[in-house]
């Protein structure tokens, strides 16, 4: 008997409703936040941003089945503040980055560049943002015209932007490669003549040539040498400081992020699992997908090794994501609720947000 | 540097040209040359060692001139241990590793010199090399454990040991399986190559123990093609395939590297979970200190061909002494530093493998450097029973004591 009454107590799930329910909040939750005012202290505000590509089409072109590769992220970044992103791969930090330049034209959502709405300018209206945001790519040897010199590469932007007089151009950019630990007299030379670092850094330079206000590095280091690596940082770092730059820094290397980021952003499969400055996340995380993350990061050190967070599995196709809360097939807490309703991204402290289940109960 | 930047004439090209081609006809002559086993037994200096790489050169041709991937790197692999591999991109890590295993990409390179020791357990052989059967069995062969000389090994003869005897695991999972065949075929291939007489059963059930050992359900997988399988997955089965001829050592290559770090540690808490179940030793080859501190027992620091530091894992990583691993290490942020304003960092680049100095090659962007690291390059200095390192700053230290 007593069986039988705890079988009544279980909560029916009933994912038609729930979806229709969810559908309609989060409609709502979206109409308020747009009517809010721009917050003037940000350079960025990024609301409810959404970002689908199609996977199949009718052939009138109508989308069948699409990919959401980013779902519903917000997010402000004031100058000078840098916000790392982390998460595996196929989880949107990326797609996120070059949504923000509208180098993909965001599906749904809000981007708010210095007090401008710029989620739907066209080209032409653009061009003049162009020049405030700019981007630094993984693969130094790809994102380098090979039948340019180094002086061409860093002048064209210059030129282009009209940031000095034309005869000024040539001394204005030697400059700037002093300034990113570049030798003068590589101004004549080729880009394949360069290792992996001064490549990025060729990189940098061509990315702060306009004066920019935001930089989104997509994985700056990641192709490089540890060794090398600590040079990029540090020259990523002190640039910021004498530009007073804001950074978008998307990268899946933990370490990494914490050492320069102020704001920290934890992904997966396409939405915000965690998002708060570096002491929060780090001091007190609060999402399980966040502490397994960071509990499997190798320790350099041999005597102090901690006790793993297992996450089973492997990380669902981003184009069929799982019901409910997206993490609840490798989450070792996940319950039967996790499993239908999707959880809210709420307010835990200030500045830290987070969804999960685990800590709605919690709350109250 | 100064060379580095100089372009080369046709007279020189073509000279650098006609000294190479010399070179590799002798060495290719010698890696296909008929030779009798006697020719590459040899002896173990230490018997509890299963592999001693000695001296070793491996050299690459070019047009550009003679590139020394590898130049002089000795160190132990030693029985049922971890040795973890360190070192930029171009140290030579892998290119030592592939020298063990005998796949160095030829004509243009090649094994000079030095020697590759492996402690095997093979078919015993007669005069004419053909293996000896049991007294009074049709099937089962006489097993006995010698050591073979893997770099003076006729390459005909590799096949006793690459793939049987050491395995490799490389790093990218997704290039490494062949896309036409299904995952089960590749599998039973090991067994049907490295058990003379295994029948289509016997194999397949190989392959599906060695799947469970590696933590996928045969049923899912056995059939499918490697494209339907994730990274993690593929990176499974790449290991299950090097388990399957029972190797006794493996040697793996950047792993990990091409994974997420939530896989990441599932693959380590699996390779050091079959480390201890196959009773073998692992030569982890990596550029992460995070996980050479996590798996290995013994370490091996490279820089530009050479071996400059080795090693267990406790001096390494509690006593470093050559400049460069202690540059290395205080320039990884890691997630237990706080926030430093700036992160130390090793001024400058790797020197250009062509034209190596003669002095240390680490002495441009070293910042200990005394005026006797002009001189020549230095050589290992005994800092403990089991560390070494190659550095002036020791070898002073040591004639004054």
């Amino acid at each position: 008997m007593a069986d039988e009454k705890v079988m009544e107590n279980v909560p029916q799930y009933d994912d038609a409703v729930l979806e229709k329910e969810f559908q309609e909040k989060r409609q709502r939750q979206i109409a308020e936040d747009f009517a809010k005012p721009f917050d003037p202290d940000c350079i960025l505000e990024v609301r409810h941003l959404r970002k689908c590509f199609p996977l199949k089409k009718t052939i009138t072109g109508k989308v069948t089945k699409e990919l959401v590769a980013v779902d519903d992220v917000s997010f402000k970044l004031k100058a000078g503040e840098t916000l790392g992103i982390v998460g595996e791969s196929g989880c949107g930090k990326t797609t996120t980055g070059r949504a923000i330049l509208k180098l993909h034209q965001p599906t749904g959502g809000q981007i708010i560049f210095n007090g401008e709405d710029i989620t739907h300018f066209d080209s032409k209206q653009m061009r003049p943002i162009r020049q405030q945001m700019q981007i630094i790519f993984q693969d130094p040897y790809s994102s380098l015209p090979p039948r340019s010199t180094v002086g061409g590469i860093l002048s064209e932007p210059v030129e282009v932007h009209g940031i000095v007089p034309k005869e000024q151009v040539k001394d204005y950019v030697l400059e700037l490669m002093d300034k990113c630990g570049l030798r003068d007299y590589y101004y004549e030379r080729y880009p394949h003549e360069f290792s992996g670092g001064q490549r990025q850094r060729i990189c940098i330079a061509r990315a702060l040539s306009v004066n920019p206000k935001l930089v989104i590095c997509d994985e700056p280091v990641s192709a490089l040498d540890v060794s090398i690596q600590a040079q990029i940082i540090n020259l990523l770092k002190k640039l910021q400081r004498e530009m007073n730059l804001a950074y978008i820094f998307i990268s899946h290397d933990l370490s990494v992020v914490k050492f320069i980021s102020d704001k920290i952003g934890v992904m997966y499969l396409g939405a915000m699992m965690e998002f708060g400055t570096k002491e929060d996340i780090f001091r007190n995380p609060l999402h399980p997908y966040t502490k397994a993350l960071f509990s499997a990061v190798p320790n350099p050190d041999p005597d102090n090794k901690t006790e793993r967070i297992k996450l089973e599995g492997d990380i669902p196709s981003p184009a069929n994501p799982p019901k409910g809360c997206r993490f609840h097939t490798r989450c070792p807490y996940a319950t039967e609720k996790c499993k239908h309703v999707v959880p809210e991204y709420r307010e835990y402290e200030p500045g830290h947000f987070a969804a999960c289940h685990m800590l709605e109960q919690d709350n109250g | 540097m100064a060379n580095n930047d100089r372009y080369l004439s046709g007279k020189e090209v073509r000279a650098i040209a006609k000294a190479n081609a010399r070179e590799i006809k002798r060495l290719e002559a010698y890696k296909n040359r008929k030779a009798p086993e006697s020719e590459f037994l040899a002896e173990m200096r230490d018997p509890s060692n299963i592999l001693e790489i000695e001296d070793l050169h491996t050299f690459f041709y070019t047009e550009q001139g003679v590139v020394q991937a590898v130049n002089g790197v000795s160190y132990d692999v030693p029985r049922n241990a971890v040795v973890g591999v360190v070192g930029e991109s171009g140290c030579g890590k892998s290119v030592t590793a592939m020298s063990v295993m005998r796949l160095i990409q030829g004509p243009a390179g090649q094994i000079v010199d030095g020697s590759i020791r492996f402690k095997a357990y093979d078919y015993k052989r007669d005069a004419k090399g053909n293996p000896v059967l049991k007294e009074g069995s049709q099937t089962e062969y006489e097993m006995e454990e010698k050591v073979y000389d893997i770099a003076k090994m006729p390459v005909h003869e590799i096949h006793r040991i690459r793939g049987k005897q050491v395995a490799m695991i490389f790093q990218e999972p997704m290039t490494s399986l062949n896309p036409v065949f299904t995952i089960g075929e590749q599998l039973d291939e090991v067994t049907f190559i490295h058990t003379p007489g295994a029948t289509k059963e016997q194999a397949r059930a190989k392959s599906e123990e060695m799947l469970r050992l590696v933590g996928i359900i045969p049923e899912n997988v056995y059939n499918a093609f490697p494209h339907e399988l994730s990274g993690g997955m593929r990176q499974r089965v790449m290991i299950a395939m090097a388990l399957a001829a029972e190797p006794r050592l493996i040697i793996a290559d950047e792993p990990t590297t091409a994974l997420d770090v939530t896989i990441q540690a599932q693959i380590l808490d699996l390779l050091q979970d079959i480390k201890n179940k196959i009773d073998g030793s692992i030569l982890l080859i990596t550029h992460d200190l995070g996980v050479i501190a996590e798996m290995a027992d013994y370490v091996v620091v490279m820089y530009a061909g050479k071996v400059i530091e080795k090693g267990t894992v406790q001096e390494i990583f509690r006593d470093p002494r050559h400049p460069y691993t202690i540059g290395l290490q205080k320039s990884k942020p890691t997630m237990t530093l706080d926030d430093g304003t700036e992160l130390y960092n090793i001024p400058g680049n790797v020197p250009n493998p062509i034209n190596m100095p003669s002095y240390c090659y680490f002495k441009e962007r070293c910042d200990k450097c005394t005026a006797k690291c002009a001189g020549d390059y230095p050589c290992m200095v005994q800092v403990s029973p089991t560390h070494f390192v190659a550095c002036h700053l020791y070898s002073e230290e040591e004639n004054h004591g």
